[in-house]
C-alpha cells in the first residue's frame, strides 16, 4: 500500500509542478525568454492567495486576485524588464540577471509586507482521511488533479482553435515571419507571459494549502520548472507539463526503493538521464550538427 | 568686539558639534551579526537580530561604555558559504569585537577565522553539541542539544509512555547530530528508535516522509529541523495522517510554529525562563521589548539579549581596568569572572564557554507554549 500512497502523492504533487513547468515553458517557447523571475511570480500568486484568506474574503476571489497578480506581475516584467533589454540587443546573460534580481526584489519585499517564514492557509482540503488501510488521500488531491487537466483542456483548446492562440505558436516558430504577416510579436509576447503566469497561480495556491509556502520558495519552483523544460523538451508546452508531473511522481515513488534524503536527487536523476540519453527531451526536436 | 564677534560665531558653527562630557567618543565598537536576513530562514534573523538591538539600546541608554556599537549584519541565510564571506568581512574590514551567530553548520564554518582572528563568537540560536569547546573564543548562551534530548526523553518515556521514536531529521550538523543522540539515549530510557528519516535543507515536499514515517508505526516523532521547514514538516505529517505525538528542541520557540494549528499538542524542551517575574533585568528586557517591538519576548530574542550583554558588561569591565577591548582580553574577563546577571537570572559560564541553563519541557496548547515539566 506505500507504493500506492507515494504513486498518489507523487501525482498530486506532479500536477503542480506541470503546471508551473508549463507556464515557463510557454513563455520560453513563445518568446524565447529565458524566464527566471516566473518562480517570482508562484511567490507572489500564493502570497495575495494567503493575503485575500486572511482578510476573510471569499476563496474564489482569492483565487481571482492571485491569478490577477501572476498576470500583472508577468505582463510589467515583459513590458518594462525583458522589452527595453530587448531594445538594446541585451543578451541571454543581461535578462537573467535581470529576471534574477527581480526576484530578489520580490522575494524581499513579501518578507517585508507578510513577514519572513512559513505562511500557509490553513484549509480542510489539505486534511488527509484513510479511504482504505493505510492509504491517505486528501481532497486536495482530486482539486490539484482537475485544476491541471482544467487548465491544460483550456489550453489547448485556445492554442490550437482562437486565433491570438494560433498566432502565438506561430511567433514560437519564426517570429520574422510573423511580423511579415503583419502580425504584433510583442501583443503576443504580453499574452504568452500573460497565459505563462496564469498557470502559475493555480499551483502557488495549492501548494499554500498543502506544504506551505515562504518568500524564497521561487528558486525551488525555478529549479523544477527549468528541468521539467528540458526533460520535457525545450520549447514544447505538453512535454514540460508531462515532464513536471514525471518529476513529481519520481520524487515521491523513489522512496520505496531508496531513503527519503533522495526525494529532490530523484528529479535530478531523471533530468541527468535525459541529458546523457536524450539531451532533446521527450518532445523535443533533435538538432542535426 | 571683534574677538567677541569671533567667539560668538565660532561658538554657534559648533554648537551641533559640541557634546556633553558624559557622552560617548571614539570610534564605535562593531559587533557584527551572522544571521540569515533573507532565505528560508530569514524569520530566526529578525528574532535574533532584535534581541541584540535592545541589549544595545540598554547598553546605551545606560551608559555603560565610553564608545558607542555598531550593530554591522551580514547575511549568512544560514549557509556556511555566505558565512565564511561574512565573518572574513566582519574580522578584516569592519574590525569587530564581537560576533554574534547562530545555526549548527554557520557556527561551525566561522569558528576557525574568529578564532584565528581572536574573535569573540557568541552563540544563542545553534545547538549542535560539537559546538561545545569549537574555539576558546566560540561560546554558548543557549544549551546545545543533548542536552535538550536529556531533558525530553524521560519525559516522554515516563510521563507520555512512549516506548517507540521515530526522528525526521535535516542533513547538516544539527540532524546528525540529533539522531546520534536518539541512538544513544532512547536505549538508557527503555525506548528505541524505529525509524529516522533523513532530509535535505531545500525539501518542501513531506507527504511521502509522512507516508514512511506512518509506516513505522512510531508513539513519537522527533523533528529536527529549523526555519519555515519545521513548520512544513509538521503540517506536512498532520496533513497526511501521522497523528502521533510530535517533539522537538527549541527551534520551535518561533511564532510561525506557534500560530500553525497543526502544532497543537507539540512537545518541545527550551531554556527555562520566566519573562513575568524573575529580577528587574529580565522584567526590564520583557516590557521594554513588548513596548519596542509591539510583540512578546520568546528565548531567542533573550538569548541574543544576553549574547550582547555580555559584551557590554565585559567591556565595560575592562575600560574601567584601563584595558583594551578585544577577544583576548574579553576571554580572559570571562575566565575570570564566571558569573553574569542577565536575563532569566545569573548566568554561569565553564571553561569552554558554555553557560549553564536549566531547561524545561513546553506544549504547545491553544497557540500558547504550556510548562509541563523542569
Amino acid at each position: 500500500m506505500i507504493e500506492l500512497q507515494l504513486l498518489l502523492g507523487g501525482l498530486q504533487n506532479g500536477a503542480l509542478y506541470a503546471l508551473t513547468a508549463a507556464g515557463f515553458a510557454l513563455i520560453f517557447g513563445a518568446t524565447k525568454v529565458f524566464h527566471v523571475a516566473h518562480g517570482a511570480t508562484f511567490t507572489l500568486a500564493g502570497y495575495v492567495f494567503i493575503g485575500a484568506w486572511n482578510a476573510g474574503w471569499h476563496p474564489a476571489l482569492g483565487v481571482l486576485a492571485a491569478m490577477a497578480a501572476a498576470v500583472a506581475f508577468g505582463i510589467a516584467m515583459e513590458r518594462l524588464v525583458y522589452r527595453p533589454i530587448g531594445r538594446h540587443e541585451g543578451g541571454f546573460f543581461t535578462v537573467f540577471v535581470a529576471a534574477f534580481g527581480v526576484s530578489i526584489v520580490v522575494q524581499n519585499v513579501i518578507a517585508m509586507i507578510a513577514g519572513r517564514g512559513f505562511a500557509n492557509v490553513d484549509s480542510p482540503l489539505a486534511t488527509a482521511t484513510e479511504v482504505m488501510p493505510d492509504l491517505f488521500l486528501a481532497p486536495v488531491f482530486w482539486i490539484s488533479i482537475v485544476a491541471a487537466v482544467a487548465m491544460f483542456l483550456a489550453l489547448t483548446i485556445f492554442l490550437s482553435r482562437h486565433p491570438a492562440g494560433v498566432a502565438l505558436r506561430a511567433l514560437a516558430q519564426n517570429a520574422d515571419l510573423l511580423r511579415a504577416y503583419g502580425l504584433s510579436s510583442g501583443k503576443l509576447s504580453v499574452l504568452a507571459f500573460a497565459l505563462g503566469s496564469v498557470l502559475a497561480a493555480p499551483a502557488a495556491i495549492l501548494t499554500a494549502m498543502t506544504s506551505g509556502i515562504n518568500e524564497a520558495i521561487g528558486n525551488h519552483v525555478m529549479l523544477i520548472s527549468m528541468a521539467a523544460t528540458i526533460v520535457g523538451g525545450v520549447g514544447s508546452l505538453r512535454g514540460a507539463a508531462l515532464a513536471g508531473l514525471l518529476l513529481g511522481v519520481a520524487e515521491s515513488v523513489v522512496l520505496v526503493f531508496l531513503d527519503t534524503q533522495w526525494a529532490e536527487g530523484a528529479s535530478f536523476m531523471v533530468l541527468f538521464a535525459f541529458i546523457l540519453f536524450r539531451p532533446s527531451g521527450m518532445f523535443g526536436a533533435a538538432v542535426a550538427r | 568686539m571683534n574677538s567677541t564677534r569671533r567667539l560668538l560665531l565660532g561658538s554657534a558653527l559648533a554648537a551641533p558639534f559640541a557634546r556633553p562630557s558624559f557622552a560617548q567618543s571614539g570610534d564605535p565598537y562593531v559587533i557584527g551579526t551572522l544571521f540569515p536576513m533573507s532565505g528560508t530562514n530569514a524569520e530566526y534573523g529578525t528574532v535574533f537580530t532584535s534581541g541584540a538591538q535592545l541589549a544595545i539600546q540598554h547598553i546605551e541608554a545606560d551608559r555603560m561604555l565610553r564608545r558607542p556599537i555598531r550593530l554591522q549584519a551580514e547575511d549568512t541565510q544560514a549557509l556556511p558559504q555566505q558565512a565564511v564571506v561574512g565573518m572574513q568581512k566582519l574580522v578584516n574590514v569592519d574590525h569587530a569585537a564581537w560576533t554574534l551567530v547562530g545555526f549548527t553548520a554557520v557556527s561551525k564554518a566561522v569558528a576557525p577565522i574568529g578564532d584565528r582572528a581572536k574573535t569573540v563568537m557568541v552563540n544563542g540560536g545553534a545547538v549542535g553539541p560539537d559546538l561545545s569547546g569549537l574555539s576558546p573564543y566560540f561560546w554558548n548562551v543557549i544549551p546545545l542539544a543533548h542536552l535538550e534530548t536529556r531533558a525530553l526523553l524521560p519525559f516522554l518515556t515516563r510521563e507520555r509512555r512512549v516506548k517507540r521514536v521515530a526522528l525526521v531529521y535535516v542533513d547538516d550538523p544539527l540532524g546528525d547530530a540529533i539522531l546520534s543522540e536518539l541512538r544513544n539515549e532512547l536505549p538508557r530510557n527503555g525506548a528505541e528508535l524505529v525509524g529516522s528519516f533523513s532530509i535535505p535543507r531545500t525539501a518542501q515536499q513531506f507527504g511521502p516522509v509522512a507516508a514512511r514515517v506512518r509506516q513505522a508505526r512510531p508513539d513519537a516523532v522527533y523533528i529536527a529541523s529549523f526555519g519555515a521547514q519545521q513548520s512544513q514538516i509538521i503540517k506536512g505529517l498532520r496533513d497526511n495522517g501521522v497523528s502521533t505525538l510530535l517533539c522537538s528542541y527549541s527551534a520551535m520557540g518561533l511564532d510561525s510554529v506557534r500560530s500553525l494549528p497543526e502544532a497543537e499538542g507539540l512537545v518541545f524542551t527550551a531554556q527555562k525562563m520566566d519573562f513575568s517575574g524573575g529580577d528587574e533585568l529580565t522584567k526590564r528586557f520583557a516590557t521594554d521589548f513588548q513596548a519596542r517591538f509591539n510583540r512578546a519576548p520568546t528565548i531567542y530574542n533573550a538569548n541574543y539579549y544576553n549574547a550582547t550583554r555580555m559584551f557590554g558588561l565585559l567591556a565595560q569591565g575592562i575600560e574601567q581596568a584601563g584595558g583594551t577591548v578585544n577577544g583576548e582580553t574579553m576571554r580572559a574577563a570571562l575566565l575570570q569572572r564566571r558569573r553574569f546577571d542577565l536575563v532569566g537570572g545569573t548566568g554561569e559560564f565553564d571553561d569552554k564557554g558554555d553557560m549553564m541553563a536549566a531547561i524545561e519541557v513546553l506544549e504547545y496548547r491553544g497557540g500558547r507554549a504550556q510548562r509541563l515539566a523542569g
